[in-house]
């Protein structure tokens, strides 16, 4: 018997190792993802007033803040029953969309791609967004600039790119000008042609890597995510599941989220495994993110994000199973936020001044969730009269994927060790 | 330094969002990369050990786990140059909030949450133990420089390299958060405190003079009085100044002046010391 240990897990945020238990002729026996920190936010946000919460909560992560910020604010709101208006609600989405624009180019570009471009064998020394540079600098140019886009509108709705501060109870601090909006309008259709032209890129990547994105990481597990009216959605909705086999759909509204999400304490990593509830543990674990969200929703609402995912589910078939199928959804997502940006950039009252109604805190219960960009964030806070949080349940995005990405680099192994 | 730095990055107990501040170069990444070499970052690249003969070692976030005070220890023997990159590195950041609750008990509730079919049933097969709290990590090791922010700006982490490259120390503002805040002060007290969602804050005038709970006066300067200037109170992410040796205890100073509406303050522990509570001059909860 021997162990293979492989830490830190590169390219990615967060800490994590995997182990390989090996019998002594070298086969796989055992594969453990092990989550190895824990900050404890859950505990240490009781006791703050509720609306500082969505300014602490970003500090989970520094890729995907804008989320945390805008589902916290959205659990804070429902638990003092407060309806904001329309525009702040726009301007919100806005600002989820600018996340979204640079995480899913970040992912992509600057973390993921290195390994096809510069080949899986490369040097680790160069095979990184470094390298990249050198290899591609024209592809690096289009990636800086839909990043540069992203944090850009951030910025100027959230009013910082890394760690945003507007959203508060009742809608949010700040307006957007229409000097700023037109800075954006000008430069949108660019952004969805570059996100149009990364679609193209995934699509020629997968004809070289097809062996083994149709081999390696291949499972079966439940899909979770938000839906409206049955049509792909970012900000608002309801979760929808879908059985593996693409068979059964199941829908309910972010409050109950408690009745169909179990989690599960297990010995070897400091993340809980969430599973579909009435299927119960393990046989539950699903998958959230831009491959779920393809398989779950019934369409996109924009017309070249749609398109390019009827041909992504006829290239992987629905609902689609391969985890390295993830990046081709990744980048449907990628066009899908820039053609839903230009719409709201459009909409008159995205410049409106009517952006925040009065709140009174109040003893209450509130869920907030929105599509982060690694899938369904779920916050979830209780309040006293005084409206400071007296209980905190948070279930992250990379979170409920944790179980499948075990189960997948158990296939992996077997599938590798194999070779 | 002469010729190209070898340069190290991690993440400890942080968001990453330092290193992202860095990518938020965007276009300048042209202008960086050229002088640098990269040797270990394991955000975006795969070497597995901390190589010998590191000139710069960035080091984001505290010290929350024994595994993280081995990697900071090791980064150290390593090094030339070790910065405290960012606010938890230097002052624990956000994560020091968990000082206010003994470990076990922020291990307890994490695992007990609604959704837990085995609550209180703890992880701990192949992961590293909790320390008692976060620390800053100059409570372990000797640091060379201190960059704070949360996260620190682009432009600052273009001054901090290339200043090393040349051999000189990075500048950073001794100001505070108010000295380059383009509201207007009247040197007035609020008579009562308002929380954030409360009213419409003027556009033009100080928050804190309007009652809103903003720190600045007690933070060091180089955001460019961001939150402020989107009509938000600063919460104090770029730390302590040099004048002072706990932030905390600085705004508490400047809060005392509001007599009775300082002392209505709901949690002014999780105000005061929302970034530093770990390097507080007592940095954490003591529970009989």
């Amino acid at each position: 018997m021997g162990k293979i240990t492989i830490e830190p897990l590169s390219r990615l945020e967060g800490h994590g190792k995997v182990t390989i238990v090996v019998d002594d002729s070298g086969n796989p026996l055992d594969v453990k993802l092990h989550i190895t920190a824990i900050r404890g936010f859950e505990q240490f946000v009781v006791g703050r007033p509720a609306e500082e919460v969505p300014r602490i909560v970003t500090r989970i992560c520094g890729i995907c803040q804008t989320p945390h910020h805008l589902a916290s604010v959205k659990a804070v709101d429902a638990a003092w029953d407060v309806e904001i208006p329309e525009a702040a609600k726009k301007l919100r989405e806005l600002m989820l969309l600018g996340n979204m624009i640079h995480s899913h180019a970040l992912h992509f570009y600057y973390l993921a791609v290195p390994d096809f471009i510069l080949g899986l064998d490369a040097d680790p020394k160069v095979r990184n967004v470094v390298g990249l540079i050198e290899k591609s600098p024209e592809m690096v140019k289009k990636a800086i600039a839909l990043r540069k886009f992203g944090q850009g509108i951030v910025e100027k709705v959230g009013g910082r790119p890394i760690h945003p501060v507007t959203a508060i109870p009742g809608g949010i601090a700040k307006t957007l000008s229409e000097e700023e909006r037109d800075t954006f309008l000008k430069e949108i259709d660019t952004m969805i042609e570059y996100a149009r032209e990364s679609v193209e890129l995934i699509k020629s990547i997968n004809e070289s890597y097809m062996d083994i994105v149709k081999s390696v990481g291949v499972i079966d597990t439940w899909y979770l995510g938000i839906v409206k009216e049955g049509k792909h959605s970012f900000y608002d909705g309801v979760l929808r599941f879908l059985s593996p086999d693409g068979s059964e759909k199941v829908e309910f509204s972010f409050s109950e989220y408690q009745d169909y999400i179990g989690e599960h304490n297990v010995p070897h990593s400091y993340v809980k495994y969430p599973y579909y509830k009435k299927v119960g543990y393990p046989e539950g674990i699903y998958r959230v993110g831009p491959l779920a969200m393809m398989n779950v929703c019934d369409s996109i609402p924009t017309p070249l994000a749609e398109e390019a995912r009827r041909e992504f589910l006829d290239m992987f078939g629905s609902p689609a199973n391969q985890s390295l199928a993830y990046h081709h959804a990744r980048l449907i997502e990628l066009l899908a936020a820039c053609e839903r940006t230009k719409e709201l950039l459009e909409d008159d009252e995205i410049t409106s001044t009517d952006v925040k109604v009065d709140v009174e805190p109040k003893a209450g219960d509130g869920v907030g969730v929105v599509e982060a960009p690694r899938g369904v964030l779920i916050h979830h806070y209780q309040t006293d009269d005084r409206g400071i949080v007296t209980k905190a349940n948070m279930i992250v995005a990379s979170t409920h994927n944790v179980p499948a990405m075990e189960e997948a680099l158990k296939q992996a192994v077997k599938e590798i060790f194999k070779k | 330094m002469g010729g190209k730095a070898k340069l190290g990055m991690i993440q400890l107990c942080g968001c990453s969002g330092c290193h992202i501040s860095l990518l938020d170069l965007h276009d300048q990444l042209h202008q960086l990369l050229p002088q640098v070499e990269i040797l270990f970052a394991p955000i975006v690249a795969d070497m597995k050990e901390i190589p010998e003969g590191i000139d710069v070692f960035l080091v984001e976030g505290g010290i929350r786990n024994k595994h993280e005070k081995h990697l900071l220890e090791e980064i150290r023997e390593k090094s030339k140059v070790v910065v405290a990159w960012g606010t938890c590195a230097a002052y624990g950041g956000i994560p020091g909030l968990g000082n206010l609750y003994p470990t076990e008990e922020l291990l307890k509730e994490a695992f007990s949450t609604g959704t837990v079919d085995n609550p209180g049933e703890m992880p701990e097969e192949d992961i590293p133990k909790l320390l008692d709290r976060v620390y800053p990590i100059s409570h372990f090791i000797d640091v060379d420089f201190v960059l704070p922010g949360c996260p620190p700006k682009p432009e600052h982490n273009l001054e901090l390299i290339g200043a090393l490259l040349e051999g000189r120390e990075p500048k950073i503002s001794k100001k505070i958060v108010c000295d380059q805040c383009p509201r207007k002060r009247e040197g007035t007290y609020p008579k009562e405190f308002k929380r954030t969602f409360e009213g419409t804050p003027d556009r033009e005038r100080c928050l804190f003079e309007q009652g809103y709970t903003c720190v600045g006066m007690a933070t060091r300067a180089g955001c460019g009085a961001v939150c402020p200037s989107a009509n938000v109170p600063c919460r104090g992410c770029y730390g302590k100044t040099d004048a002072v040796l706990d932030q905390g205890a600085a705004v508490a100073n400047a809060y005392a002046l509001t007599g009775d509406a300082a002392l209505k303050l709901p949690d002014k522990l999780g105000l005061f010391y929302r970034f530093s509570m770990a390097a507080g001059l007592i940095p954490k909860k003591i529970h009989k």
